[in-house]
């Protein structure tokens, strides 16, 4: 197909002709594209959403800010180092992610949702402040919380309150959109069956359904019991309620303050006073933790535990603080 | 041994290129490595910020890479020096300052910050590709304005144009103009793919693959003094081929974002005439490099030339052409498969061209002669193994995620997802190793080539092999057969990717088939290609014997003193 030496290759005239060919493809493109986007193919947009007054425009300027997208896909695009979260709102739904969102660095548990169930714009927001029904309404949290790990592979990230609420309306309006039948619909049976498949010839890895079964036990029982050490009860009460995925037992700081030497320091107040943190200071953080925020941290960013645990469960989350002493 | 001064500002771009080229194969380890240990520098230095970071040099520097290339070939287009060097040397520095600027403001994504101001996010932008902040984007854009500026005011006028010339400066000034739709933020999400696609697959389709069949074809007349009519021809038809197909071939990229699902119509049918111009090109290197059988001058130079249009052959064209079917598509989409594509098309592609013009421009502008030539094989062998391991690993490992993700719909990836893909996780980290010792060969030798003392006869190494065998000269036939065999494995590919539809894979769970039409695929494809290359290669090294014997020069005398 080459020219050779001394053979006339004018291209002019097939340039032109070429040229218009490109030209009336190019209109194709542009009336396909607009027809993309009428108003009329009921595609949502994201001024239709809204998650605690913010709406999921506000959302996505978060979700560029962290730049999630360097670790998960949206719509199928970005990296494949997390899993795609386009439909993360419909799976899990606002309570569960409202709960991980904060401390991504540990699954939230049973006890964490139903904290998250307790407020009431998320409780409206998922129709519902009973588990059970959550449950039977996003599926993947069940999935999430049963065979969660203490760890996840996403690192901790100063997200906010308000952040945190915004990118649940982001997701939200993500959820929503109609992607033509993308991801392909899963039809190889129940999860149980399709763990089967994954992991045949090795053991499967739900560390958490060994770990999460004594935890999920007592999260009805609470109230009643009185086990004979204050503290021992604290650390089961922490467990159960994944306290730890904010709060180390040492001093570092995941999300929130470490606990280890808490007890009797002193803590420097966001509003610049200092108190003792004493056996009342430590309970009134816990049940009402913006009444006073501790140098440093955000507002709102631990939720409200009050009628949650009742007076004997915070005596002993205090007597859990006390026994934990600062590392040397 | 340049006939212009101004050739010689090209040296400083591909100086540049070379170090950032180092610098994002190193991001590019440390992605590896956290692929396979997540925990690793998590907190401190978070695995979207080393991907960002990751993807903008890998831009940049094939940009710096292109710069070069088009200031070294530019006066010899022009046949006069290029204007306004002042204004190269400014744009130079103002790449400079934008890569350092854009390195730090990426690191702003662990807190959050994106510098929101005027509905713009200033600092960082945090969308695949662009992440690039708006007051860079914008410097960005004036460089590129720069540079069209400068290779239009130096071409002669229009009338006297060949298509090279076309080819270029059409290149320069859509490579500005496609830019402008990246610089807005969209508040809806599929409006805003649709737009980043246009940035994204306009530029490497539409504008990246024109300069890039216009400096091959160039470097191709310098190499071995094609006539440049015969190579404008070559030119014309890829230009045409690539803007005929890529143009609605885009629509690869609308078929899940929330665009309609006519768009996989027009995508499947368009995108899988993408390879055309790609296997024209290539057919067209065969014969410019075999119209004479002139011994190699420049060994890496045809190496790198020879490397990038082989791997966008192989990368951009088949393993595209494997998922770009809104049946195949649907299960590739969103996995490890698609970074097998995208390693080998873009470092392939343009990665490669930039190197081969390094080697060609760096011993003409300091003057050598003759240079040792062995490094720039080696990094070249090294750098090629490299990228075919990570495009490997990614493929396989893709596969199985596939499986694991879509068929069986497990999406926890610590529990589920990442121990089945464990072996491929360690393959990333562990070829580009490979890849980033071939990256420090290639750097060490273009930084000091010429400082060192020219091993002349022993820089030839391969001239004692005679041209039979292996090396003896390749015919179209033979060339012809290779391709088949490419396009034999890359439909192997595809109808792995496609058996993901049978119910036998979808309902029952068995994933042997496209296990097994992957590994074929696979395996067979990069073979192929490992070999084909080799082979290639070694025909032209062949010539470098023959033309020894036809000069009755004795073996024994070229051997140093």
């Amino acid at each position: 197909m080459s020219c050779r030496d001394g053979e006339r290759c004018d291209e002019g005239r097939k340039r032109l002709r070429a040229l218009l060919v490109l030209g009336v493809m190019l209109v194709a493109f542009i009336v396909l594209s607009a027809f993309s986007f009428l108003g009329s193919r009921g595609q949502v947009t994201p001024n239709q959403f809204k998650f605690a007054n913010f709406p999921a425009d506000d959302g996505k300027h978060v979700f560029q800010s962290y730049n999630c997208m360097g670790c998960h896909t949206m719509v199928g695009n970005g990296a494949y180092f997390g899993p795609d979260l386009t439909e993360e709102y419909r799976k899990a739904g606002p309570a569960w992610l409202a709960a991980f969102l904060p401390s991504a660095g540990g699954w939230p548990t049973e006890a964490a949702l139903k904290v998250q169930l307790a407020n009431a714009v998320i409780a409206a927001d998922a129709g519902t402040a009973s588990l059970d029904e959550y449950y039977a309404k996003f599926p993947g949290a069940r999935e999430r919380v049963t065979r969660r790990t203490g760890a996840t592979l996403m690192p901790n990230l100063p997200l906010t309150h308000e952040e945190v609420e915004k990118l649940i309306a982001y997701l939200k309006y993500t959820s929503a959109i109609d992607t033509e039948g993308w991801p392909p619909k899963v039809e190889s049976g129940s999860l149980e069956h399709r763990l089967e498949l994954a992991h045949r010839p090795t053991q499967l890895p739900v560390m958490a359904t060994a770990a999460a079964a004594p935890v999920a036990a007592p999260a009805t029982a609470t109230a009643s019991e009185t086990p004979a050490d204050p503290a021992a009860h604290g650390q089961a009460l922490a467990t159960q309620f994944g306290c730890n995925a904010c709060h180390s037992t040492g001093t570092q700081r995941l999300v929130g303050p470490g606990w280890g030497g808490l007890y009797g320091s002193q803590v420097k107040l966001a509003d610049g006073s200092t108190v003792t943190a004493d056996d009342a200071y430590l309970a009134e953080s816990i049940l009402h933790p913006d009444a006073k925020v501790v140098a440093g941290f955000p507002k709102g960013t631990m939720p409200n535990y009050s009628g949650q645990l009742t007076d004997a469960d915070v005596t002993a989350l205090v007597a859990y603080l006390r026994s934990l002493e600062k590392p040397q | 041994m340049i006939q212009y001064q101004t050739q010689r500002l090209s040296l400083r771009f591909f100086m540049l290129m070379l170090v950032l080229f180092l610098v994002q194969v190193g991001f590019g380890l440390i992605l590896g490595v956290q692929q396979a240990d997540p925990t690793f520098l998590a907190g401190m230095l978070n695995f979207n910020v080393v991907r960002a970071e990751h993807l903008n040099l890998g831009l940049l520097w094939i940009l710096a890479g292109f710069i070069g290339a088009i200031f070294f070939v530019g006066p010899l287009l022009s046949r006069r020096e290029l204007v306004a060097p002042w204004l190269i040397k400014f744009l130079f520095w103002a790449f400079l300052v934008t890569v350092i600027w854009n390195v730090l403001t990426q690191g702003l994504a662990m807190r959050g910050i994106a510098g929101w101001w005027e509905g713009q996010p200033w600092l960082q932008e945090g969308l695949e590709y662009l992440e690039a902040g708006r007051a860079a984007d914008i410097v960005i854009l004036i460089g590129f304005a720069i540079l069209a500026y400068v290779v239009l005011r130096s071409f002669p006028p229009v009338r006297e144009w060949n298509e090279i010339h076309w080819g270029l400066g059409i290149g320069v000034v859509a490579l500005t103009a496609i830019w402008v739709f990246g610089l807005f933020y969209i508040p809806r999400l599929d409006m805003q793919e649709y737009f980043r696609w246009f940035v994204v697959h306009y530029w490497v389709e539409g504008v990246w693959e024109v300069i890039h069949i216009s400096l091959v074809g160039f470097l191709l007349v310098l190499l071995f003094k094609v006539d440049v009519k015969s190579v404008g021809y070559a030119v014309f038809w890829g230009v045409t081929l690539v803007w005929l197909s890529g143009l609605i071939g885009n629509a690869h990229h609308y078929f899940w974002i929330g665009t309609p699902s006519f768009w996989q119509f027009w995508g499947s049918l368009f995108s899988a005439l993408e390879p055309l111009p790609l296997v024209f090109c290539f057919w067209h290197v065969y014969l410019d490099a075999h119209q004479n059988r002139r011994p190699l001058e420049n060994a890496p130079a045809f190496y790198f030339i020879l490397g990038s249009v082989v791997l966008e052959q192989v990368g951009a064209g088949i393993l595209g052409f494997s998922m770009t079917f809104a049946l195949t598509n649907v299960w590739s989409h969103g996995t490890w498969v698609t970074p097998g594509h995208a390693h080998l098309a873009l470092f392939g592609t343009f990665g490669m061209l930039g190197l081969g013009a390094a080697y060609y421009a760096v011993p003409a502008v300091r003057g050598l002669k003759e240079f040792d030539q062995r490094l720039g094989r080696l990094g070249f062998w090294l750098v090629f193994a490299g990228i075919l391991g990570i495009a490997f690993a990614f493929s396989i490992g893709g596969t199985v995620q596939i499986y694991a993700y879509r068929t069986l719909g497990l999406d926890w990836f610590g529990g589920d997802v990442f121990p089945l893909m464990s072996s491929w996780k360690l393959l990333v980290p562990l070829s580009g190793l490979v890849f980033l010792f071939g990256a420090g060969v290639i750097a060490f030798d273009l930084f000091t080539l010429g400082q060192r003392v020219p091993v002349s006869a022993a820089g030839r190494l391969p001239a004692l092999r005679r041209a039979t065998g292996w090396a003896r000269p390749l015919s179209g036939f033979e060339v012809g057969i290779w391709l088949a065999g490419t396009w034999l494995f890359g439909g192997i590919v595809t109808l792995g990717l496609l058996s993901f539809n049978l119910p036998r894979v979808r309902v029952d769970g068995d994933p042997s088939l496209p296990y097994l039409l992957a590994w074929v695929g696979y395996t067979g494809l990069l073979l192929v290609t490992l070999l084909f290359v080799w082979r290639f290669l070694a025909s032209m090294e062949g010539r470098v014997a023959e033309a020894e014997v036809a000069a009755q020069i004795p073996i024994a005398s070229t051997t140093p003193a």
